[in-house]
């Protein structure tokens, strides 16, 4: 049987093992004395020296490195341990690193020959309740020349990188997508280890040694802990750097490697130019004092409500709402209200109409329409109608988006529906609880189909079609005053989220599965699933003419069932050109 | 590591033992009238004194949780008994506004203060999306504004030593 490049489960459905101290102990020690493997040809560039890194808030390393990629390292004047190490290095920049024996403790460092600079990441595990999550903390100062006065410069954090996107080929061949849209977070595709069907977003640091080199981090917190590091070369698209963590097999993954890549492209950045802060997200809140380690993440696994079908039919039973009223101007109380607080004027232009919605892999639906916030639906063959609160909007002429709730569904579904009266097509993305992982997730079907009403003269063949026109596009959306996020529409299957801060800096990112249908010209229907993260559906039109989004949350707490309005106004911020990757090559498999 | 936003910043009503205490007169006045004079000058300094302090916790957001913060909890005559507005995240001069008055009650123990201020305020946006609870999860999560506002503040001298009793922001 030939296979996919596709795992059983992705990466955000993967229950990793709660790996022990002992277990993590047992496993590094196999690695301690050989360091990290490489795939290709260490660099000797340290053999036979002894060289003293100095660190401004950190400790003062002492390494004495031999033959055969091992070392002797001292932390603070202490005894000298000997440890293998795997060092590359990447035009005058040396990264090395290697675990402390007896601990679970290990460095990785960044040396920049020409200034005598140094920037340590000192990592651990079992410094978080999830054992086999990486924990860093980073260290900046120097490597100290006998006879030679100590520089006064250091790297420096930055948001420099912040907008870009790479594709990168390891020499291990992996190969992947990595998005900056952030200054404190990033996204990356696996497309080799797992088929590139979704983007996954972790926390991350971007520091600037020149104005071509720059270092970046990643822990997969929430997913596997692993923790990766490289220098890159901007111009010339290159990397060497480590992974170390465990992966979805609970294996040790240790290892220094090099990569080439290709640009992508630049997004748009939003903050005050001459804004370079490389830490747009405290560490800590204001007053406080950050831990060792410390750093902002963003955990919606562990935060999010986690409902049985039980728990979920009762919430259900106890409250559903859809869109609740409020005065015109005023944001309405409820769950997802801020979401819509920049939604356009409703519409009544379907008060009063009747129509049927014929899909082509679901039962036709049939509408009779009271006023503008008040229809009668009902499936075709049944003989009962059943009213529903509604609220629609007309994107673009004739283009109605509307949504409502199906009281009485088994799996409390919701359709968010975009029907274009002028073309005579529809497309429904119906929402449903009692979902596999968490009953309280939403799961969605995509339905596409034709209008059939008075007047009205259908396509026989004609549908709206999926697209991957919006891959690689970012679009910021300000929902409310306050809240304004960016859309990266990553793979033709998930899109991300960026939360911007206060100085308008990418912060917090997360990502979720998502699909894009195209409309009309610049008019895109598209949904995300907040998959692990709180369980929400969104979908919105988005609308590049007029740069503004309508559309319908769907969301199951622990306070019932709620379907509000989605409205932004949006800012096109630039776009990758990442689809080639997404393409089905002819010899089968993913790129 | 995470670190949860959950700072209390606004919340440091403690007790305390710092207060604003007046000068010691450095000269002996032989006159009544200018004994008073004085003591009056000495009264005000000292509330200008206790309000630029109070001024310089609140703009530099002293945390409660510190020891800074229970210092400035010692600003109040009654910690637990002044309530502040939570929204307000910094206060300035409004220089386009009336002078700062103080007035000293005739008794010289109690005070009101009248201070023509920008005042800005953080709105905390409702934590009813998953977009508004990551803006607050990085700190952030607030409407921010400026208003221009007159600071009332009411003084009690205790013990020799002035500290406040009410503080409200006004219309202006």
């Amino acid at each position: 049987m030939p296979g996919t490049p596709y795992p059983k489960e992705q990466m955000h459905r993967i229950a990793y093992t709660k790996l022990s101290e002992r277990q993590i102990a047992d496993k590094l020690s196999a690695v301690i004395a050989s360091g990290p493997r490489s795939a290709s040809p260490l660099a000797d560039v340290f053999a036979g020296k002894t060289i003293r890194i100095v660190t401004d808030k950190g400790p003062a390393l002492s390494y004495a490195f031999g033959r055969n990629n091992r070392l002797s390292v001292a932390e603070n004047g202490g005894a000298a341990l000997e440890a293998g190490y795997g060092a590359l290095t990447l035009g005058s920049v040396a990264f090395f690193s290697h675990m402390i024996p007896g601990t679970q403790r290990g460095y990785a460092l960044v040396i920049d020959q020409d200034k005598n600079l140094a920037t340590v990441f000192e990592l651990w595990f079992s410094g978080y309740e999830d054992n086999r999550e990486v924990q860093r903390e980073i260290y900046y100062g120097y490597f100290d020349q006998p006879g030679q006065e100590a520089p006064k410069a250091r790297h420096v954090t930055t948001n420099r990188v912040e907008g870009k996107g790479f594709y990168w080929k390891q020499d291990t061949g992996a190969e992947t997508l990595e998005f900056f849209p952030s200054a404190s977070y990033s996204n990356f595709v696996e497309l080799s280890r797992l088929g590139g069907e979704l983007g996954f977003c972790a926390p991350s640091d971007y520091i600037k040694i020149n104005d071509d080199l720059f270092i970046y981090t990643r822990t997969e917190c929430e997913f596997s802990g692993t923790f990766t590091a490289y220098v890159m070369d901007l111009n010339r698209v290159e990397q060497v750097g480590v992974r170390l963590g465990f992966d979805a097999s609970d294996a040790l993954e240790y290892y220094v490697f090099r990569g080439k890549g290709e640009w992508l492209g630049q997004l748009a950045q939003f903050e005050k130019f001459g804004d370079e802060n490389g830490a747009p997200v405290p560490a800590a809140p204001a007053g406080q004092t950050p831990a060792k380690g410390a750093r902002r993440v963003y955990r919606p696994l562990k935060t999010m409500a986690k409902m049985s079908k039980a728990d979920v039919d009762a919430a259900v039973a106890k409250r559903a709402t859809a869109f609740p009223s409020a005065p015109a101007g005023v944001v309405p109380n409820g769950p997802g209200a801020q979401m819509g607080a920049n939604r356009g004027p409703s519409t009544s232009w379907l008060a009063g109409k009747s129509f049927t919605l014929r899909y082509d892999t679901a039962p036709a639906m049939e509408y009779r329409v009271d006023d503008a916030e008040n229809l009668n639906w009902r499936k075709e063959g049944d003989s009962g109608w059943t009213k529903a609160r509604y609220q629609a909007w007309e994107s673009a002429p004739g283009v109605i988006l509307y949504g409502h709730l199906l009281e009485g569904a088994p799996n409390h579904d919701g359709h968010s529906i975009v029907a274009d009266f002028h073309q005579g097509l529809v497309t429904c993305f119906n929402g449903y609880l009692n979902t596999p992982y968490f009953a309280n997730e939403a799961g969605v079907k995509i339905m596409f189909g034709v209008i059939e009403m008075e007047g009205l003269i259908p396509p026989k063949y004609n549908r709206h079609q999926f697209t991957d026109e919006m891959v690689g596009r970012a679009v910021s959306q300000n929902y409310a005053p306050g809240l304004t996020s960016m859309h990266l529409y990553t793979t033709p299957h998930s899109l991300s989220w960026i939360i911007f801060t206060d100085a308008d800096a990418g912060g917090l990112e997360w990502s979720g599965p998502a699909a894009y249908v195209k409309i009309r010209d610049g008019l895109f229907f598209m949904y995300w699933l907040e998959e692990a993260c709180n369980g929400t559906l969104g979908t919105i039109l988005v609308n590049l003419h007029t740069m503004r989004d309508v559309g319908v949350g769907y969301s199951c707490g622990t306070n019932g069932l709620s379907m509000s309005a989605v409205g932004a106004h949006e800012r096109l911020a630039g776009r990758f050109d990442i689809t080639r990757f997404y393409q089905a090559k002819t010899s089968g498999g993913a790129a | 590591m995470t670190n949860d936003a959950n700072s209390t910043r606004r919340s440091f009503l403690k007790s305390g033992a710092l207060l604003a205490v007046p000068l010691v007169p450095a000269v002996v006045v032989a006159d009544d009238g200018l004994k008073a004079r004085l003591a009056r000058l000495e009264d005000e300094a000292a509330i200008r004194e206790l309000h630029q302090d109070w001024l310089r916790r609140v703009n530099t957001r002293v945390d409660d949780t510190t020891e800074a913060g229970d210092a400035t909890a010692s600003l109040y005559a009654d910690p637990e008994g002044v309530a502040f507005d939570q929204a307000v995240r910094s206060i300035a001069a409004d220089h386009t506004g009336k002078p700062d008055a103080i007035e000293l009650a005739a008794d010289r123990k109690s005070a009101a203060g009248r201070f023509h201020c920008a005042v800005e305020i953080d709105t905390a946006i409702a934590q009813d999306c998953t977009l508004a609870r990551m803006a607050h999860a990085q700190g952030g999560g607030f409407v921010r504004r400026t208003e221009r506002r007159v600071l009332k503040v009411e003084y009690v001298k205790d013990s020799g030593a002035w500290a406040i009793a009410k503080v409200e922001f006004a219309s202006v």
